[in-house]
């Protein structure tokens, strides 16, 4: 899980954030110290397929 | 002269959270339980460390805003977290120790209000395992 800083009493606001051993996550997500990072669920679109046309039969 | 003058640059900060602008105080005890290990032949008593047995008691102003002291200290009732206390703003070093406690329990917390006074919430952090940060 990733998370971003949303207060500055935290860090840089816009950084991520990666807990150490002992911080309370819920408690800062409870807090609005930091928000869970959107993960895209999209895919990026391939290029379409193109079959190259041999340009003339001998 | 081995005197720390605190006046208004100490770091207190709270599961990561900076809150030293909300405290006015804090008090850090570093104790060791101390066992007998005298035996026939001693002369004089002796001891050894036992366990660890720390508590940080920290006075903040009751600040309701977001991202402020309630909104820090609310869902740490009942768990562990980790606490630092340093002396200065400065990097960690030996004469500006990061005093941190992690896995510290916070079994209360108690909210002290009056007329014509700002609230204030003293908090006590009792356990967890004692560093001195000082790299």
């Amino acid at each position: 899980m990733n998370f971003i800083i949303a207060s500055e009493r935290l860090g840089n606001i816009g950084d991520p954030y990666t807990p150490k051993d002992g911080i309370n996550i819920d408690a800062l997500l409870a807090g609005g110290f930091i928000v869970r990072a959107q993960v895209s669920t999209t895919e990026e679109e391939k290029p379409a397929k193109t079959k190259s046309k041999k340009a003339s039969k001998e | 002269m081995a005197t720390s003058t605190y006046l208004s640059s100490p770091v207190v900060t709270v599961n990561a959270v900076d809150l030293s602008d909300q405290c006015t105080g804090a008090t850090v005890n570093i104790n060791y339980d101390q066992l007998e290990a005298t035996a026939f032949g001693d002369s004089s008593r002796k001891y050894v460390s036992g366990l660890g047995s720390h508590s940080v008691t920290l006075d903040f102003y009751a600040s309701f805003a977001a991202t402020e002291t309630w909104a820090t200290l609310k869902s740490l009732v009942g768990t562990s977290t980790n606490v630092i206390v340093k002396p200065t703003t400065g990097a960690d070093s030996a004469t500006n120790p990061g005093l941190t406690f992690t896995g510290t329990f916070l079994a209360a917390l108690p909210i002290v209000t009056s007329l014509g006074a700002l609230g204030t919430i003293s908090v006590t952090f009792n356990g967890g395992v004692y560093t001195s940060d000082e790299s």
